[in-house]
């Protein structure tokens, strides 16, 4: 004998294949209505500014959307001393770059630009970017 | 009748049963995921950077960025600013201003300028120093107004091979307006410029966090006085009908069409008249190029030291497909229009080429509006793709002087002067 609560079990078993099936058979040809999470953007529209009519023209300050560079032993370094002049964005958007490019491109920040890096944190700085900005090194 | 009935009554039956038993949401995502192969996914992001590569991309690979008076541009940095202008609004031969490329050298770029106290000045070897106002300029000579082409001289550096550090632009780094403004020789001519002088320099309101005197706290730019592009150039005060917006060099730039960027000064205020050429480091050694044809060499030369190099100049013929921009599958047989830009530092573009690659040759694409020598001249090509199957677009564009582009790409240390035929991967559909 098979029970009721068996009974139930198997039809509702059964039907739950037949929707299965039959949403199936639906959807084969035509995949409509997926929707996904995502992130809603953080920037905010900016709303209209007050103007005045003087002879002052103004926009406002100017976002910084700084990526994050790689933690690591120098890390620090390259923060304090190449954000004098740019932030880490001038390191992240370059691809993976050969350690004596890299050394070219210190070097050049010194020399032609006059940055004030001293040469203890050169090198800490040019050993952060080896470990992790070069084409075998680089990850993200 | 029957057929429709019955459908609605399964479907309905479906739907009462699968809410009743509390499984929609069950059958909804087994069903799809058993019967169809490919689950609609999130679309997937480009990566963070490109390399060591070239980036296969259109633009450049940054996320996309708001800023003051601007529509939402591929941010390459945030600080300079240095923004990319995406594909889509090249499809038209204005580039709206807030659309409009952004690049600054340095971090110290007005948010604010005072029109009571901004002035132009005009120094230097002249007989007599010019102090001009905003109203001065509008007001005390004759507006001239063209359209021309504005490009980054490090546009498309991701597509160098090998690749070169700097501003990793795709191909967003240019865009076209029409520029008013006052023709530059007469201002020069009002000042009086004296004999002995050789170059006129131009600097504007950027300054750095660098030592005074050296290139990380200003950035100036010099062309030589017997330079005839001198004679087109203008500064101006109106871009497309409208003011420079901040971020473009607000309250007037130097516009020298034809020209690379480099030398369109932004928020000017001083022009100098040099009497020996200028050598400060935007203008050597930045902003230069191999003294050879197509300004390409190789790195073995550079590092060997056998290259001559001379100041960015002209740009280069190039033209670009705008669309499609292979996101889109296309149903084989359906006819389409590909559409897209041209242009040439040399003068007008006259002939634009399209290919398909399937039927091998090229074939003339039909021009759009001749805007000018300097300005953007769109382009468009019905296609039909008959046989499914990936196909590869490309684009070549002809100028006035007989300048062709190649498919050979060029290499330089400065990642300048990028003109190589464009290519579009397209894939084409199965279409019963």
């Amino acid at each position: 004998m098979i029970g009721a609560g068996k009974k139930r079990r198997m039809f509702f078993a059964l039907l739950i294949g037949v929707c299965v099936l039959a949403v199936g058979a639906i959807y084969a040809d035509l995949e409509i209505g997926y929707y996904t999470a995502a992130n809603l953007g953080s920037v905010a529209q900016p709303a209209p500014p007050r103007l005045q009519t003087s002879d002052v023209y103004s926009v406002a300050a100017y976002p910084l959307y700084s990526p994050q560079l790689v933690p690591g032993v120098g890390r620090q370094d390259a923060a304090a001393y190449c954000n004098t002049c740019h932030t880490p964005s001038y390191i992240t958007m370059q691809p993976p770059l050969p350690a004596a490019t890299w050394k070219a491109e210190v070097d050049k920040m010194g020399k032609a630009f006059g940055a004030q890096i001293p040469t203890d944190a050169q090198t800490r700085i040019l050993q952060y970017l080896d470990t992790h900005y070069t084409p075998e090194t680089r990850k993200r | 009748m029957e057929h429709k009935s019955s459908a609605y009554t399964r479907r309905s039956l479906l739907k009462t049963i699968a809410v009743g038993s509390g499984t929609l949401a069950l059958g909804h995502f087994a069903g799809a995921s058993a019967f169809a192969q490919q689950l609609p996914a999130a679309a997937k992001r480009l990566p963070s950077f490109t390399g060591p590569g070239p980036n296969p991309y259109w633009n450049s690979v940054g996320p996309i960025a708001t800023y003051p008076q601007k529509a939402p541009l591929v941010l390459l940095t945030d600080r300079p600013v240095q923004l990319e202008t995406p594909r889509n609004y090249f499809l038209n031969a204005i580039t709206p201003n807030e659309a409009f490329f952004v690049r600054w050298h340095l971090e110290s770029i007005p948010n604010e300028v005072d029109l009571s106290s901004w002035q132009l000045h005009i120094e230097g070897n002249v007989n007599k120093p010019l102090a001009l106002s905003f109203s001065d300029l509008l007001h005390k000579f004759k507006p001239v107004t063209f359209a021309a082409v504005n490009q980054c001289s490090g546009n498309s550096r991701s597509r160098f091979g090998p690749r070169v550090a700097g501003g990793q632009w795709g191909n967003g780094a240019m865009g076209c307006a029409r520029w008013t403004g006052v023709h530059f020789r007469e201002l020069l001519d009002m000042a009086g410029v004296k004999s002995g002088s050789v170059q006129v320099q131009m600097q504007g309101l950027e300054r750095g966090k660098g030592p005074k005197g050296m290139p990380s706290y200003e950035f100036k730019k010099s062309l030589d006085l017997s330079n005839p592009v001198l004679d087109e150039s203008i500064v101006a005060y109106s871009m497309n009908g409208e003011p420079l917006p901040m971020l473009n060099g607000f309250p007037v730039r130097l516009i020298v069409p034809g020209y690379f960027a480099t030398y369109w000064v932004k928020c000017l205020t001083d022009v100098r008249l040099l009497d020996k050429p200028d050598e400060n480091f935007w203008m050597n050694p930045a902003y230069r190029v191999p003294d050879t044809p197509r300004g390409t060499t190789t790195p073995a030369d550079v590092a060997g030291g056998k290259v001559k190099m001379i100041p960015i100049s002209r740009m280069p013929v190039r033209s670009f497909i705008i669309s499609p921009d292979g996101a889109t599958k296309i149903p084989a047989g359906l006819p389409v229009t590909v559409r897209g830009t041209s242009f040439s530092g040399y003068g007008r573009v006259v002939k634009v080429e399209f290919s398909d690659a399937a039927r091998g040759g090229w074939r003339e694409a039909k021009l759009g509006d001749d805007l000018g020598p300097y300005a953007f001249r769109t382009w468009e090509c019905a296609w039909t793709p008959e046989k499914p199957g990936k196909y590869d677009l490309a684009v070549r564009a002809t100028d006035e002087k007989g300048n062709v582009q190649s498919d050979e790409g060029v290499w330089n240390p400065g990642g300048y002067l990028w003109n190589k035929i464009e290519r579009q991967a397209v894939v084409v559909g199965d279409a019963a």
